[in-house]
């Protein structure tokens, strides 16, 4: 009640604030600075002394003390995974990138093989164009392969650093460029501005001729990217075309032109006078889900900083990609959740930053359990993954080897999924559906026993793999098919990956040899039997060989699978590293307003939690929200809602008694009513101003439709059940 | 076993369509009438609103007090380069103006209101600006001296100088608060478009609150992923919203017929006596018409003038266009294909504002 009445104080103090546009609240306090800086100084501190020195203190100095070291520890962990996203991203595409950037320099020396304009010719405020062929514009088609223009912005300025990086002028422009409201001089004006950094008055491309005359920019081509060419307006772009073909002497334009859809889509943008000055040539980009891929397993799978994602986590990330929205973009934002929420729920997090600080291939830390405060100790041997199975004495000595347990089995489990996929690659399996399916603890209890049964009877092992469904097994079955060929490369990578873990490493090499004999042997008798090699009884038996080969293959991988790939949510401290709240992270990452206001206003007693209104919630009572009744009221009503019933009803409502609502009923006459049921208490203007009040706010959450000229006694319902 | 759940989803929305729009149409529709209600006077009314007892207060406050434990979380998520996105039945001005003033001292913070109908983003462009600079002198990151004036740059240096590279880790941010960003003078695709790129700047961080079920309409996926990369929070305050509602019009004030029948009043009041003479033959002909697709406006001449209501075409016209200006009468064919007039009032009203003028 104290701070409502205060609130309203404060509103009317701030009523001249309340009805500017804009004010300003407060400038910054340099308390802030302050303390930055001093937490500055101390992030050179050793980690391990500060939590220990800092946190016997006082309980508030203790929290404070922590809230930094897992802000540090974010912020540690988010560079680590925002850089490792980036470098996939660059990596995948740095093939196109190259081929890009040795088109752009080929047809540099193209243009300038047609002979350099002299020096006066240059600096003439007119184009000069000598004949058709040098009005030509060489221009790269860039496939993006896909509809979201979103992700690509990312490419696309990759690109353009990659390009400025060798030596190139570089400007990207995108559709908002090249709207029809701005015109010709918009692009023209962005285009300048790109390039000589200023906002000029006058779009006169004779200033970028200029411009490129100057010393320092001669000599190199200048490249201009559109990022979304779909996206522009088709004669604001054709006129920039044409523009820039005039020019084409004096300045040496190169277009990027990213597309979206097919490779046609400039001849349906473009007018026929551009299309003609344009000289195209193809590029293609990776397509998302490879994409995807590649940021899953760079940053999840191998473990970039330590954070893991439980499976439930792992799902959502995967359905926003594949149903909700098919954004990259939205899969690395809920990424990015999911590390905010981590370390801002998991008060141990902040360990996180020791396993970040480590040697990528050595299993250390580096801190030590007796620097850990007593409350902290406590929590970790709280957790429910330990208590469900205890190890051994609770001591900090048993997280610390918990930890390093953790990280080692997170190795394996990492380097055997590395396998699968590295066979998946092939067959269109892809990593998200393997990684997914290998965090899921519940499959791993029932494939470990399915597997366990097959894979003790050797000889059976592939007929019911065989019948399994999910991707592992879909992956395990694809090595029994696989040629002789691509068998030896498999057996060649998964000895790259299982690097440093000798217990998979060791029987990948036995394999490896097995298959080198084949291999030899394979040679002998194809120099020998060449001709016979049809008929031969040697090349079935040799075609028994590898598939003995494939069924040993199978038989290591579904081992590997059974033996080492355990889920992390199956292990004791896996808390610590792993956030699992899928609900808080949904509800952050997309907001469903529609469904949510509604639902307040439906039960709003679940969140004010008082008492008197409680009793029936199918019924609005008296004691509710206005606009609470309101809206319940209108939930009886059709698409359109009479005002005047309306009216009545919330009248009837707040007048409590349920006879009055019957009488009500039935006199219809409004005069009557009035006489017959209106209590005391509530007078006619104050119940119609909290009428009119719920209307307003209904029409503030846009829940309602105003009445119209046509139908003055109406308002129109919006939304139709959560 | 999602998919199914999703299509369930879609399935119980579009049957509770068809029978909202079922049910209106196979009952029959009420027909009473705004005006059937006794309403009091719009002055009273105004006092009324806001005279209006709170409910729940006690409550209303204890659940504003409970989203203080989530301030540091916020806080955070700001500083991790989020922008914090609120909604919720209730207003939320006061909750955000709490947060900004006790959690985020640190920054500054710049309030936008977005509910009401005119803000001038260039003005809050260059007040941005000059925060940041005070700011930025303040750290003795910029050489001290010269007052730059940002009035003369044009908004896109502005948002450039936004956007400018942090000097060594050195967090300078500011801060902007924008009440209802789904509000009437920011609703167009313009104003989202700047907001979303003064979002996206380097120094700026951005907390919004919004009240629209259909607020997340105005962006695009980029807008929502790359440049205002929201952060939802679910915060219902059921507290009444004063300032908010300032600007919508009262629906017992101006929506039903009263209204209407008084301005009509006011306005036939202020016009000539041949004028309001003028109206009332129309108003006789429509009353006695009521089927009629309107009076023709020849005949409405001649009649006028056997009155001596008006002596010429071009002074009956003159009357006629005071009426249409102020939407007393409006024009349409009748099946002839002859212009005629009319007079968009019910029977009631129209009988209403003749015997308010012959008073």
């Amino acid at each position: 009640m104290g701070s409502i009445e205060a609130e309203d104080l404060q509103l009317c103090q701030n009523d001249e604030n309340d009805l500017q546009p804009f004010f300003v609240l407060h400038k910054a306090s340099n308390q802030r600075i302050e303390r930055k800086s001093g937490g500055k100084a101390r992030r050179r501190i050793d980690l391990s002394s500060s939590v220990h020195d800092n946190l016997d203190k006082s309980d508030t100095g203790e929290a404070d003390e922590l809230e930094k070291l897992r802000n540090e520890a974010f912020d540690c962990v988010w560079s680590k995974i925002k850089s490792v996203i980036k470098d996939a991203l660059r990596d995948i595409n740095l093939d196109v990138f190259n081929e890009i950037d040795r088109w752009v320099h080929e047809s540099f020396d193209a243009i300038t093989s047609r002979g350099k304009p002299e020096f006066a010719k240059v600096t003439c405020s007119y184009p000069i164009v000598s004949d058709a062929t040098s009005k030509q514009l060489f221009s790269g088609l860039v496939l993006t392969r896909n509809m979201e223009v979103v992700d690509d912005l990312l490419t696309f300025a990759d690109l353009g650093q990659h390009l400025k990086s060798h030596g190139c002028h570089v400007a990207n422009l995108s559709s908002s460029d090249f709207s029809p409201k701005n015109g010709i001089s918009g692009s023209i004006r962005s285009l300048l501005r790109k390039f000589l950094m200023v906002t000029l008055d006058v779009a006169d491309i004779s200033a970028l001729a200029s411009w490129y005359a100057e010393p320092g920019n001669h000599g190199n081509p200048v490249v201009v990217i559109i990022e979304d060419l779909e996206r522009c307006c088709g004669t604001v772009l054709s006129d920039f075309i044409l523009m820039l073909s005039e020019w084409a002497v004096k300045l040496p334009i190169l277009l990027i032109l990213g597309v979206a859809t097919t490779i046609d889509a400039p001849r349906n943008v473009l007018s026929s006078n551009a299309l003609q000055c344009v000289l195209p040539r193809k590029f293609k980009l990776r397509s998302p889900s490879e994409r995807l891929d590649s940021i899953i397993e760079a940053v999840l799978v191998r473990d970039c900083s330590g954070f893991n994602v439980g499976q439930k986590v792992a799902t959502f990330l995967r359905n926003c990609f594949l149903r909700q929205d098919g954004t990259l973009s939205s899969i690395v934002r809920a990424l990015k959740m999911s590390v905010i929420h981590h370390f801002s729920m998991e008060p141990l997090s902040f360990i996180l930053k020791g396993l970040l600080d480590e040697d990528d291939r050595q299993v250390q830390f580096s801190w030590k359990h007796e620097t850990l405060p007593e409350a902290m100790l406590s929590r970790a041997l709280d957790l429910p993954s330990y208590t469900k199975n205890k190890l051994g004495e609770p001591n900090g000595e048993i997280l610390e080897q918990g930890l390093l347990q953790l990280r080692r089995s997170q190795k394996l489990w990492s380097s055997v999924l590395l396998c699968l996929y590295e066979v998946g690659k092939h067959h269109k399996i892809s990593l998200l559906d393997l990684y997914c399916e290998a965090l899921d603890s519940e499959l791993w209890d029932t494939r470990a026993s399915d597997l366990h049964s097959v894979l003790d009877d050797k000889l059976k092992v592939p007929e019911d793999i065989m019948h399994m469904g999910g991707s592992i097994f879909q992956a395990i079955r694809k090595v029994r098919d696989s040629s002789p060929v691509a068998l030896c490369q498999l057996l060649d990578s998964w000895e790259a990956l299982s690097e440093g873990l000798t217990e998979i490493q060791e029987k990948v090499k036995e394999l490896q040899c097995l298959s080198k004999i084949d291999d030899s042997k394979n040679v002998n008798r194809e120099l020998t039997n060449i001709s016979r090699r049809h008929t031969s009884r040697n090349y079935t038996h040799t075609e028994r060989d590898a598939q003995a080969l494939n069924v040993r293959a199978a038989t290591l991988i579904g081992s590997m699978v059974r033996d080492y790939m355990q889920p992390m949510e199956c292990i004791p401290f896996h808390e610590i590293l792993c956030f699992k709240n899928v609900d808080k992270l949904q509800s952050n990452i997309t907001g469903d307003p529609r469904r949510r206001i509604q639902a307040d206003l439906l039960e709003s007693y679940k969140f004010l939690k008082c008492s008197c209104c409680r009793v029936n919630c199918n019924t609005p009572l008296p004691s509710m929200h206005d606009t609470s009744i309101m809206y319940a009221l209108a939930q009886e009503h059709g698409d359109l809602i009479n005002l005047h019933d309306w009216y009545q009803s919330f009248k009837a409502t707040i007048c409590l008694s349920t006879k009055s609502k019957q009488r009500l009923k039935q006199s219809p006459s409004p005069k009557k009513r009035k006489s017959a049921v209106e209590p005391q208490a509530i007078n006619g203007a104050s119940l119609q101003a909290r009428f009119c009040r719920a209307v307003m706010e209904l029409q503030i959450t846009g829940l309602l439709r105003m009445p119209s000229k046509r139908r003055p006694d109406y308002v129109q319902r919006v939304a139709f059940g959560l | 076993m999602e998919s199914t759940d999703f299509d369930e989803g879609d399935f119980e929305f579009s049957r509770n369509y068809f029978l909202a729009k079922e049910s209106s149409t196979s009952v029959k529709r009420s027909t009473h009438k705004l005006s059937d209600i006794d309403i009091v006077d719009e002055q009273e009314l105004r006092e009324a609103v806001s005279n209006i007892e709170p409910k729940h207060e006690k409550e209303i406050d204890l659940l504003i007090k409970s989203y203080k434990c989530l301030y540091s979380k916020w806080a955070f998520e700001l500083r991790a380069g989020f922008g914090l996105l609120l909604y919720g039945f209730g207003s939320k001005k006061a909750l955000i103006e709490d947060f900004a003033s006790t959690t985020l001292t640190g920054y500054s913070v710049l309030v936008i209101n977005g509910y009401l109908q005119l803000i001038n983003l260039k003005q809050v462009l260059i007040t941005l600006c000059e925060l940041l600079g005070d700011q930025l002198k303040a750290q003795r990151k910029t050489p001290s001296g010269s007052q730059r004036s940002y009035n003369a740059l044009s908004i896109d240096d502005l948002i450039a100088f936004l956007d400018g590279p942090h000097v060594d880790g050195n967090e300078c941010s500011i801060c902007v608060v924008i009440h209802n960003i789904d509000g009437p003078g920011l609703r167009d695709s313009d104003s989202q478009q700047y907001l979303a790129r003064i979002a996206a700047c380097s120094h700026v961080r951005m907390v919004a609150s919004i009240d629209n079920v259909n607020a997340p309409l105005l962006w695009d996926k980029k807008m929502v992923h790359t440049q205002f990369n929201w952060c939802w929070h679910h915060v219902p305050t059921f507290s009444p919203y004063k300032v908010e509602g300032t600007f919508y019009p009262l629906i017992l004030a101006h929506g039903g017929t009263t209204q209407t029948v008084k301005t009509a009043t006011i306005v036939l009041q202020s016009l000539t006596p041949n004028a309001q003479s003028v109206f009332k033959v129309l108003a006789e002909h429509q009353l006695a018409h009521p089927d009629d697709e309107g009076f023709p406006v020849n005949n409405l001449y001649s009649t006028c003038r056997e009155r001596f209501l008006v002596s010429s075409q071009v002074t009956l016209n003159s009357h006629l266009t005071e009426f249409k200006d102020h939407e007393l009468v409006k024009f349409r064919k009748n099946s002839d294909g002859q212009d005629c007039l009319y007079i968009p009032l019910t029977t009631e009203a129209l009988e209403k504002v003749i015997e308010e003028i012959s008073q």
